[in-house]
């Protein structure tokens, strides 16, 4: 306990000091001059110049020296917490902005809802677990691994039923995969609507999982000959379940147990989900307790009623799989705004396709009429997001800011214009068309769309 | 302490602390609040829904939540000095309907005594702000850990199937008991039938909640009638009537996943008579319609034939493989803003 009253003292005001009080009795007196951020930080109102120490990062308007660097700082001189304060580390106390955060005027119920990825606080390609966007259609189900079973049947020689413990017997593979909502930037079909990369583009992670390819689950229960689907579910209220083919089946499906190196969150199905590389969402099923083996598809909710996609004559796609080229542009942004004013930018995004690589991603500050290709950087790996910059001298007048991305097939992310003209504005899901902002010439910047 | 002392102690304990009912169980209540929350909600972040919000309601006269809209007879009984207490709590949780006739909570009530006693404890939690008041810690159970010998490896019988010879057969009853999926052409109906007039009783307590009593959903739970000829309009309605391709999706999805928060509740012959309320409510059967796994498969939806394949890839704007986008002055004039974001002043705080 001593430890823990050294770290944070009592303390009084008494004239010009503050006077520590410790344990044992022991007093130490700081000038108040001093501790003028500690103070502030506290809630102690104060008189005085306090405008050194609250200027802003514009290294040009320091005209008097930075008690930040003048002064002796708190964490300069007292110890900090010792190892086991954090036995499961977090995120800075400072990082308040980079959390998920719903649309609750979406959907009826956050049992059955979604938040978004705060993809402008985040860089390089790897989403953190605690930022990974959330979709439930039954709130989180918590299953004690003890309690979780893998059954295996309908077409198959030999039903099976596998614990985790089986699971974690078959040989295991990692890789990097994007998990993109179909629905994401749905909301944009009909216009600009919502103010900010977390909420137009941010039902998108990136996580490595570590798993088993579900080809050699498929093999230890023996596929009969007219074996071509599968019907995952999840353990969940919703039971949610989504049919696949064999191919993708037999191609590159996972059912993982980790996510960047720790096993699933909850909210990601702990203790299995089904991993379908570059294909919605939805059909990754979480908490996942069954595969059945079929001959046909079974037109579940989750493939009729919902993620099909509506055209303007009124006909629908279904089996709408793959999600397709796409990027934006994370920073700036309207939630990120250049606070800076003109000079040297970096503009940095996100880019993916559901077929494999990116090759190429081009950015536009004129609104599309003229492109520079951007740095790709960071690992470049088939259907993963791909990180990319484009630094460049800002002249501080406005921009309108557009990416667009090309895989390594030669698709090119289309414009809204070219999906409302061949899909109309019903279509809810796969909207990947290029996202405009635009940035004022004082840095705030927001959702538009331009002619 | 000897092991009788400490039992002694635990009792008086637990009979100091547990006013309520000696099986009432907080813990157990707030999984089976599951089953309300549909309508209502509780905690220092609710909002009225459906129904309104239950923070602090307990030992309070009944139709205090500010800014509810009441329906007129529970205003009647609460004007009648309707008070909630663990008495009345309990009649009300057993048949909302009939305890107060006409009121907004279509909900079929909770048969167990044990289970309304511990969603009452577990309502009971939650002061007028929505703080969760944390309620008597449980002494804990600790188990006797009984350590039996390692097996040996050799010990260990390894099956037969597969290539790795992991897991076990399932068994037949395991497979009976999750294989509870239908398909269009009628694989996994269970035997059994029900018909509209007992489905409109049973959607009454179970779905109108959230669906409307005519399937016209309540505030943005999915509408499950009407819509016909819609699918072509600016706002098409999407209902099981006017866009299921197949209607095994609404047997196979009542079944398990409804009621939302009650899931896998109702009968084989329940969900029939559902599906075929359902039929009735989108004027494709009429009221005496009785829906059986025989007939079933005859039934055709009026969309089935709408639904096409996924041919993205033939899409006009898509640009062959070996032409490039256009790089620079691909237009005369200067970007102009046409629509903004912030003038429909949809986006959540972002505090």
């Amino acid at each position: 306990m001593g430890w823990i009253s050294f770290y944070l003292p009592k303390y009084i005001v008494k004239n010009e000091y503050i006077v520590y009080i410790f344990s044992k009795g022991y007093r130490e007196w700081v000038p108040i001059s001093m501790k003028r951020r500690t103070l502030l930080k506290r809630g102690l109102a104060l008189g005085g110049g306090v405008g050194a120490s609250l200027a802003g990062s514009n290294a040009l308007a320091a005209q008097q020296p930075e008690t930040l660097i003048t002064e002796i700082q708190d964490w300069n001189r007292y110890l900090g917490d010792g190892v086991d304060a954090r036995p499961y580390g977090r995120p800075s106390q400072f990082e308040t902005e980079a959390v998920r955060r719903n649309v609750p005027w979406l959907t009826a119920d956050p049992k059955s809802s979604v938040n978004f990825t705060p993809l402008h606080k985040i860089d390089g390609i790897i989403t953190p677990n605690g930022l990974c966007f959330e979709r439930h259609h039954g709130g989180i189900a918590e299953i004690d691994p003890a309690d979780q079973r893998l059954m295996i049947n309908g077409l198959v020689d030999t039903p099976l039923v596998f614990t985790m413990e089986d699971l974690a017997r078959f040989p295991r593979e990692n890789h990097v995969y994007f998990l993109e909502c179909a629905a994401n930037t749905g909301m944009e079909w009909r216009g600009a609507q919502l103010n900010g990369c977390q909420f137009t583009h941010g039902m998108v992670h990136n996580v490595m999982y570590t798993g088993v390819k579900l080809k050699h689950l498929l093999a230890e229960a023996g596929l009969k000959s007219n074996a071509k689907w599968l019907l995952p579910e999840g353990a969940d209220s919703s039971h949610m379940t989504r049919s696949v083919p064999m191919e993708k089946a037999l191609d590159d499906c996972l059912v993982a147990t980790h996510m960047n190196g720790e096993a699933l969150r909850p909210e990601q199905g702990y203790p299995l989900r089904l991993v379908v590389p570059g294909w919605e969402g939805n059909m990754w099923v979480k908490w996942l307790r069954r595969i059945e083996v079929g001959d046909k598809p079974w037109h579940h909710r989750e493939e009729t009623s919902k993620y099909t996609d509506l055209l303007e004559d009124g006909t629908a796609r279904r089996f709408t799989w793959v999600m397709e080229v796409k990027s934006v542009i994370t920073n700036p942004s309207p939630q990120a705004p250049i606070n800076h004013g003109r000079g040297q930018t970096v503009l940095t995004g996100l880019a993916w396709s559901g077929l494999g690589k990116i090759k190429r991603v081009d950015v536009s500050i004129d609104g599309g009429r003229n492109w520079k290709t951007a740095r790709l950087d960071g690992p470049s790996l088939s259907k993963s997001v791909h990180r990319f910059y484009y630094d460049f001298n800002w002249d501080g007048s406005e921009m309108f800011l557009q990416s667009r991305a090309i895989d390594e097939f030669g698709n090119v992310q289309p414009t809204k214009t070219d999906l409302r003209a061949a899909r109309g504005v019903n279509s809810i899901y796969h909207n990947n068309a290029i996202q405009t902002w635009h940035v004022r010439n004082d840095g705030t910047t927001e959702n538009v769309e331009i002619a | 302490m000897s092991l009788r002392k400490t039992i002694l102690g635990i009792s008086a304990f637990m009979a100091l602390v547990c006013s309520a009912p000696a099986l009432a169980d907080a813990a157990d209540g707030e999984k089976l609040f599951g089953q309300c929350l549909a309508c209502h909600q509780i905690g220092e972040s609710a909002k009225h829904l459906f129904g309104p919000k239950l923070n602090g309601m307990s030992n309070k006269p009944a139709g205090l939540a500010e800014d509810y809209v009441y329906s007129g007879s529970f205003k009647k009984a609460a004007q009648s000095g309707l008070k909630w207490d663990d008495e009345s709590l309990d009649k009300f949780l057993e048949a909302p309907l009939d305890f107060i006739v006409g009121t907004k909570m279509a909900f079929p009530g909770v048969k167990s005594e044990e289970s309304r006693a511990s969603i009452i404890a577990y309502l009971k939690e939650f002061n007028e702000n929505g703080e969760r008041i944390k309620a008597v810690v449980e002494p804990k159970i600790i188990k006797p850990i009984v350590i039996e010998p390692r097996k040996l490896a050799t010990e260990f019988v390894v099956p037969k199937h597969g290539v790795l010879h992991l897991g076990r057969r399932a068994l037949d009853e395991e497979v009976v008991a999750w294989d509870i999926d239908i398909r269009p052409d009628g694989l996994g109906l269970p035997k059994g039938s029900g018909n509209a007039i007992d489905g409109s009783e049973l959607y009454e307590n179970h779905c109108a909640s959230c669906h409307g009593s005519f399937g016209e959903g309540t505030v943005r739970w999915p509408v499950l009638a009407g819509g016909e000829d819609t699918l072509t309009e600016e706002r098409p309605e999407k209902t099981v009537g006017s866009y299921w391709p197949y209607l095994s999706t609404v047997y196979d999805y009542i079944r398990r996943a409804m009621p939302f928060g009650n899931a896998r509740s109702l009968s084989d012959d329940d969900v029939y008579a559902i599906t075929a309320y359902i039929l009735y409510l989108n004027d494709l059967e009429d009221e005496e319609f009785e829906l059986t796994s025989e007939n079933f498969t005859s039934i055709r939806m009026p969309n089935e034939e709408n639904f096409t394949a996924d041919n993205r890839h033939e899409e006009s704007y898509r640009l062959t493989n070996n032409s490039e986008p256009c790089m620079n002055n691909c237009a005369d004039i200067p970007a102009r803003i046409i629509q903004r974001a912030r003038v429909l002043d949809v986006t959540p705080d972002s505090e």
